[in-house]
């Protein structure tokens, strides 16, 4: 090397790595968490998260407060879609007390679930491709939604935390006007997922951020107990709505979407293939709607048997468990909800290392975590 | 497998360090000694038989005269479930982590350690992770926790 001094400086410049803390309040972490990611450049060497913001010991409360009075928090585990929450703990206590459910309840019960479906789906696609840098689908997505909540706010009252289910049936009956206008909400819907597909699916810009980015090898998904969506992107054909039918599932057709390749874009297309699927059950049991109780009373002060129970159902983002531990009185002994979200989240920082910055919030947002959801 | 043969595959391979216990909907389940847990799950995962590579959950429990971690076990290959009970002491509970087998208990067994003060020897990264980072007022899910404004439902 010569012994000018322009050399000798250039000798002197080094890189290093450095420590970049995005959240914990940051649009594109949905809700309250906090990633610390150590940084080459634009590239995530390595990532930390860190979760607990939304932390409400919803666990704690259920050692004290009976079970009936415990079916609205389970409404603020996960807000978004809060249906498939007050059925977990229903049907974890209807198979410990063994409580035959009335066939029109079980209808309802899907109806309400898999419109719940659409519109998780629908927040879901609205802030996934906001995230990316397209604001229409999110203005459209939003559209749809509306509709959905009218629908179950028509049913019960409520368009966020529903508080609809109880064990042994639902709190009220579908009013009359219900049937015509959620028949006429799917036909509506079906045009309307072709629409985002126009949008989104093949647009060049959507592709370059999607295709290829953030992939999720299946061994790893299941070792990190992904499930749900991100699990099927993988390949597996996994849904417990099929698997191990509970309610009425199995009297219904419809398909379980697969990816292949595990990245982005799959989650994306999984999720809208999902979409139409759910307005397909919900238009086969609107037709199949049975006459009867909507509701088998149970006791006001109901005290399942001692003994336990882990039940799962497929909610939105996957496996979404309750595992009772009862003595036999009105209250639980011990309660432990099993959310997917949470397993979702820990897979995270094993796809993240190596990839751009931009990429984390398009790959974070295609997990569709929910933080309530984490941090119980 | 159905469960009847599990039942036999277990406590022919570890004869008396599994007892069978009761769950409903996530049968069968077992009671094992706490110190071949790591051995246990390592044959659930690995047998060519059971291949259980699903961790669903882990659950811990204070029963008052002592701990419990619970671990449900699920299998993609063969459809069948398993649940796992781990009794541990009163004083000073603790079990080894399971995160060689299963990633998925990293996260689990941070919430348990954190909120029961069950202790996770060998666990790769034994941080807190939902209460606050100067949290200094015990173990929350313990039975006989006391809170400032925590008020328990009175006993009937």
């Amino acid at each position: 090397m010569s012994d000018s001094p322009r050399n000798e400086s250039v000798e002197e410049l080094r890189t290093e790595e450095f420590e970049v803390n995005m959240g914990p309040q940051h649009p594109s972490t949905h809700g309250v968490c906090r990633f610390v990611l150590k940084m080459d450049g634009e590239q995530i060497v390595d990532l930390v998260p860190h979760v607990g913001y939304l932390h409400r010991a919803l666990e704690k409360i259920a050692e004290n407060r009976t079970y009936l009075q415990y079916i609205p928090f389970t409404d603020r585990i996960d807000y978004v879609s809060a249906m498939f929450c007050n059925y977990g703990l229903c049907l974890a206590l209807e198979k410990l007390a063994k409580v035959e459910v009335p066939e029109r309840a079980e209808y309802i019960r899907v109806i309400m679930m898999e419109l719940n479906r659409i519109a998780s789906h629908l927040i879901w696609l609205g802030t996934f491709a906001l995230d990316i840098g397209a604001i229409t689908p999110f203005l459209y997505a939003f559209r749809e939604r509306e509709k959905i909540l009218d629908l179950i706010e028509m049913v019960c009252g409520q368009r966020m935390t529903f508080n609809y289910i109880r064990v042994g049936g639902v709190s009220k009956d579908l009013p009359p006007e219900f049937i015509p206008k959620a028949k006429e909400f799917t036909e509506y819907f079906e045009p309307k997922v072709d629409e985002y597909e126009y949008i989104l699916t093949n647009n060049p810009i959507f592709l370059a951020r999607t295709k290829g980015i953030g992939v999720l090898p299946q061994k790893l998904a299941i070792d990190y107990s992904v499930t749900g969506p991100n699990l099927r992107a993988t390949g597996l054909k996994w849904d417990l709505r099929k698997e191990e039918p509970y309610s009425v599932y199995d009297r219904f057709e419809f398909e379980i979407p697969a990816g292949e390749n595990s990245d982005t874009w799959d989650r994306y297309m999984i999720r809208i293939r999902e979409m139409r699927e759910a307005n397909r059950i919900v238009k086969q049991a609107l037709d199949k709607l049975p006459e009867g109780d909507f509701r088998k009373k149970v006791p006001v002060l109901f005290k399942p048997p001692a003994g336990e129970v882990y039940t799962r159902v497929e909610s939105t983002r996957g496996e979404l468990g309750y595992y009772i531990i009862s003595e036999g009185t009105t209250i639980p002994y011990r309660m432990k909800l099993r959310t997917a979200s949470f397993s979702n989240l820990a897979v995270l920082p094993e796809i993240a290392r190596g990839c751009l910055i931009a990429d984390l919030v398009a790959i974070f947002a295609s997990f569709d975590v929910i933080m309530p959801d984490v941090d119980r | 497998m159905e469960a009847e043969k599990i039942k036999k595959v277990l406590l022919g391979k570890f004869p008396e360090k599994v007892k069978e216990a009761e769950v409903v909907d996530f049968s069968p389940a077992f009671e094992v000694d706490k110190d071949i847990i790591l051995d246990i799950c390592r044959f659930l995962k690995e047998s060519e038989d059971l291949r259980f590579n699903l961790l669903s959950c882990m659950v811990g429990v204070d029963r008052g005269d002592g701990f419990e971690v619970i671990y449900c076990l699920f299998s993609f290959d063969k459809k069948h479930k398993l649940t796992l009970k781990a009794p541990l002491f009163q004083e000073n509970p603790e079990i080894e982590s399971v995160t060689p087998v299963w990633k998925a208990a990293n996260w689990h067994e941070r919430e348990i350690a954190e909120l029961f003060g069950i202790k996770f020897l060998n666990h790769p990264d034994p941080r807190g992770i939902l209460l606050p980072e100067d949290w200094d007022e015990g173990y929350p899910m313990r039975k006989d926790w006391e809170g400032k404004d925590f008020v328990r439902l009175p006993k009937k």
